[in-house]
C-alpha cells in the first residue's frame, strides 16, 4: 500500500511537470506580449503596456514594429483564412460525408481499397500535398491556355481550398465513420417500407441523425484549415494567409506583436473550450434527468421518484474566477504603484535606452579618437576608415536621439 | 452499381459519385502520380515542355545521391546528410515522445477518475488548438540568447554565460517533440482505456510487478495505439515545415526545407518533386515497418 502512495505521488509529480511543459511556454508567451520592450522577454520587465495590441512602436534605432491593429498585412491575412476556411468546410464535409455512407455499402476488397485510399492524405506529409497541387494545377493552367482556367489554375486561394480539401476531408470522413458504426440500418428500413423515397430517407433520417458529426466536422475542418501551415505556404502562391504571414514575420526577427496576436488566439480558444465543456455538462444532465423520468414514468415506482429541487448552488467555477480577478486587481496595483504602467513608464525607458545608446555611440567615437592617438599617424585613424564614426550627420536619419 | 442507384435514388446517387470520384481522383491520385512524372523530367522552361527534351529521366535522383556535377565529392554528402538527420532525428523524436506520454495516457486511462481525466484531456487539447508557428514561437522566447532560460541559469549562477539553445538545435527538437505531443496521448490513451481493469488486478493478485504487468499485459493490449501514435508523430515530425522554419539554426535544414528552397527559390519544380516522392517514400516505408513490426492492419493506425 505504501509503495502505491509513493508511486502516486511521483505520477502526481510528473503529470504536473508534463502540464507546465506543455503550458508554460504559452503562458510566458502570454506575459510578454504586455512588456513594451521591443524584444519578447520577461527580463528586463519594462513596462506594462497594450502597445503590441494597438499601434505597435518605432524603435529606438528607427525600426518599425507594427501592432495588432495596425498591421495590414495580418487583416489581409486573415480576411485569406477565414475564407479559405469556409470554402474547405463546404467541399470537405459533404465530400467526407458521401465517402462515409459509401464506405458501408460496398463490400469485402473493394472495402477495404476504399479505405485505403481515403486515410492516405492523412499519411502524406502535408508539404507533399501543396506541391502535387500546385504542379497539376500549373501543368492544367498551361494547357488550357489563356482564360478562365489558366486564372484559377494560378489563383493561390483557390489551389489551397483544394490542397486543403485533400487531407481535411479524410479528417471529416474518419469523424462520419465514427458515428455511422452506431447507426441502426432498420430506422432506414423502416421508412422505406412506410413508402418514403430514397430521397426521403437520406434527408429525413441519415441526415438529421448525422447532424452532430456534421457539425462537429465543420468546426474541426475549420480549424485545421485556419491553422494549416505545410500545405498553405506552397499552393497559396503570392497570396498570404493569416499563416504565411506569421511565418514570415518569425523569421525577418521576433516582435512581441505575435505574443499579443498569439494571446488573442489562446483567449479565443480558452473561451470555446469552456463553452463547449459547460454545454456538453448541461446536456449530459438533461439527459440523465430525462432518463430518471422516464424510468419513473416505466415502473411508477415511488423510490425512484425524483423531487426537483430548485435550490440555487453556486457553481464551483465562480470562486477560480473570482480568485483571477482579485489576483489579477492586485496585480495591476501593484504594477501602477511600482510605476510600471502608463504612458510615463513607457518614456522613461525609451528616455534610458536613448541615452544608453548615444553613451555606446559616444564611447565608441571616444576609441576611434584614442585610436589616432596611440598610432600618431595616418594610418589606423579616421582617413583608412572613411570617416565612418566621425561623421555626425551618419546617425541623423534613425530619428534623432540625443548626441550631447 | 445498379442496386446502388437503387438503393439511393438518382439524386442522392449522383452527389455520391461526383464527391467520391472529385475527391479520389482529382484530389488525391492524379496530383500524386502527376507529381511522381514529373519528378523524373528534366526542368525545362515552360515553352520547352512536352518537346524532344522532355523525356523521363533520373537526373534529379541522381542529383541527390552524387550531387551536381560540378562538385568534386564522390556523394552528395550535404543532401544525403540532411535526409538522413531527419529520418534519425524523427524516429529519436517518436521514441520520446512514446516514453513521454505513456504514463500519462495510462494515468488518464487507468488510474484517474473519470472527471479529472475528462479535464485532464481538455486541457490536454488547448495548447493543440493554437498554431503551430505560434507554439514553436512560445519556444523561441524560451530558448532566445536572452530568453528565459538562458536568464534563469544565469540567475542562478549555474552558467556564466548565455548558452545558444538555437544554434545547438536543442530549441528544434524540443520544438518538434513539443508540436505532435498530443497526436501521441490519444490514440494511447483510446487503446489504453479499453483495457479490462480486472486483468490488471489479477496480474497483481498473481504476483507479477508493475514493470512485468505493463511488459505483459498493457503494452501488448495497446499495440494498435502504440502504431497509430508512433505512425503519426513520425509522419508529422518528418513532414514538419512550419517548426524548423521558426526554431532551426541557420546551418541546420530539415529535408522539407530543402524541399522548399528547391521549390519556390530555386524555381526548379522537378527537383522539388523528386525530394518530395523521397520524403514519400520514407514515410511510406516507415508505415508498412510499423504494420509488419505491431501486426497491425493500416485501419487501425487512422481512427
Amino acid at each position: 500500500m505504501k509503495s502505491q502512495h509513493i508511486l502516486n505521488f511521483i505520477l502526481g509529480i510528473y503529470i504536473f511537470i508534463f502540464l507546465s511543459y506543455l503550458f508554460g511556454p504559452l503562458i510566458i508567451m502570454s506575459i510578454t506580449a504586455f512588456n513594451s520592450a521591443e524584444f519578447p522577454a520577461v527580463t528586463p520587465w519594462e513596462c506594462f503596456s497594450w502597445r503590441w495590441f494597438q499601434e505597435g512602436k518605432i524603435a529606438y534605432d528607427g525600426q518599425h514594429l507594427a501592432g495588432l491593429s495596425t498591421d495590414w498585412r495580418l487583416h489581409d491575412g486573415l480576411i485569406k483564412s477565414l475564407f479559405i476556411g469556409f470554402g474547405v468546410v463546404v467541399l470537405a464535409v459533404p465530400i467526407g460525408m458521401a465517402a462515409s455512407i459509401v464506405l458501408t455499402q460496398v463490400h469485402s476488397r473493394l472495402r477495404t481499397i476504399f479505405y485505403s485510399i481515403s486515410i492516405m492524405p492523412v499519411l502524406f506529409p502535408g508539404v507533399i500535398i501543396g506541391i502535387s497541387t500546385v504542379v497539376l494545377w500549373d501543368r492544367i493552367a498551361t494547357i488550357g491556355g489563356e482564360g478562365f482556367i489558366a486564372d484559377i489554375g494560378r489563383n493561390g486561394i483557390f489551389l489551397t481550398i483544394l490542397g486543403q480539401t485533400c487531407f481535411i476531408s479524410t479528417y471529416c470522413f474518419l469523424i462520419f465513420v465514427a458515428r455511422l458504426q452506431r447507426f441502426d440500418q432498420t430506422q432506414e428500413e423502416a421508412a422505406l417500407d412506410l413508402g418514403a423515397s430514397q430521397t426521403q430517407v437520406f434527408f429525413k433520417i441519415l441526415i438529421p441523425y448525422l447532424m452532430p458529426a456534421i457539425a462537429s466536422a465543420a468546426v474541426i475542418a475549420f480549424l485545421a484549415s485556419f491553422e494549416n501551415y505545410n500545405t498553405t505556404v506552397f499552393s497559396i502562391l503570392s497570396d498570404q494567409t493569416l499563416t504565411t504571414v506569421i511565418a514570415s514575420k518569425v523569421r525577418l526577427g521576433i516582435s512581441p506583436a505575435i505574443s499579443a496576436l498569439a494571446l488573442v488566439i489562446i483567449s479565443l480558444t480558452l473561451i470555446a473550450a469552456i463553452t463547449y465543456e459547460i454545454f456538453r455538462r448541461r446536456e449530459d444532465k438533461r439527459k440523465k434527468q430525462r432518463q430518471d423520468l422516464l424510468l419513473f414514468e416505466k415502473t411508477q415506482d415511488s423510490r425512484l421518484k425524483i423531487e426537483s429541487k430548485k435550490s440555487f448552488k453556486i457553481p464551483k467555477s465562480i470562486f477560480i474566477l473570482l480568485f483571477i480577478v482579485i489576483f489579477g486587481i492586485l496585480g495591476f496595483n501593484q504594477l501602477v504603484k511600482n510605476g510600471l504602467y502608463g504612458p510615463k513608464c513607457v518614456e522613461a525607458a525609451e528616455s534610458a535606452k536613448k541615452s544608453k545608446f548615444s553613451e555606446q555611440l559616444k564611447l565608441l567615437q571616444q576609441n576611434q579618437v584614442n585610436e589616432k592617438d596611440l598610432q600618431g599617424g595616418e594610418l589606423g585613424g579616421n582617413k583608412d576608415y572613411g570617416d565612418i564614426f566621425g561623421d555626425p550627420n551618419l546617425f541623423k536619419d534613425f530619428g534623432g536621439f540625443d548626441t550631447d | 452499381m445498379n442496386s446502388f442507384f437503387k438503393k439511393n435514388g438518382p439524386l442522392i446517387s449522383t452527389y455520391f459519385i461526383i464527391a467520391i470520384v472529385f475527391w479520389l481522383i482529382f484530389l488525391i491520385v492524379i496530383p500524386q502520380l502527376y507529381m511522381l512524372d514529373l519528378s523524373f523530367r528534366p526542368n525545362l522552361p515552360p515553352l520547352l515542355r512536352g518537346g524532344s527534351d522532355d523525356v523521363h529521366t533520373l537526373v534529379h535522383y541522381k542529383h541527390f545521391i552524387f550531387g551536381s556535377e560540378s562538385s568534386e565529392d564522390a556523394y552528395n554528402y550535404v543532401d544525403i546528410g540532411v535526409f538522413v538527420n531527419t529520418i534519425f532525428t524523427a524516429i529519436l523524436v517518436t521514441i520520446i515522445n512514446l516514453c513521454f506520454c505513456y504514463p500519462i495516457a495510462f494515468y488518464m486511462a487507468k488510474v484517474a477518475n473519470p472527471n479529472a481525466a475528462r479535464l485532464l484531456i481538455v486541457s490536454l487539447i488547448i495548447p493543440f488548438w493554437i498554431n503551430e508557428l505560434l507554439r514553436s514561437f512560445a519556444l523561441r522566447i524560451l530558448f532566445a540568447g536572452e530568453g528565459v532560460i538562458n536568464n534563469i541559469l544565469i540567475g542562478t549562477g549555474l552558467i556564466d554565460s548565455g548558452i545558444n539553445f538555437i544554434a545547438m538545435d536543442i530549441a528544434l527538437y524540443t520544438g518538434l517533440t513539443y508540436a505532435y505531443i498530443l497526436l501521441m496521448i490519444f490514440p494511447l490513451y483510446n487503446a489504453l482505456e479499453s483495457l479490462d481493469t480486472n486483468q490488471l488486478e489479477a496480474a497483481k493478485d498473481l504476483g507479477s510487478s508493475t514493470f512485468r504487468t505493463h511488459w505483459r499485459i498493457v503494452i501488448p493490449h495497446a499495440k494498435a495505439g502504440i502504431a497509430s501514435g508512433c505512425t503519426m508523430v513520425f509522419m508529422l515530425t518528418a513532414g514538419a515545415l512550419a517548426t524548423p522554419v521558426v526554431l532551426s539554426s541557420p546551418n541546420t535544414y530539415w529535408f522539407t526545407q530543402l524541399i522548399y528552397q528547391w521549390f519556390n527559390m530555386n524555381d526548379n519544380w522537378s527537383r522539388g518533386a523528386a525530394y518530395s516522392i523521397l520524403l514519400l517514400s520514407a514515410s511510406v516505408i516507415f508505415v508498412l515497418l510499423m504494420m509488419r513490426l505491431f501486426k497491425v492492419k493500416i485501419g487501425e493506425i487512422v481512427r
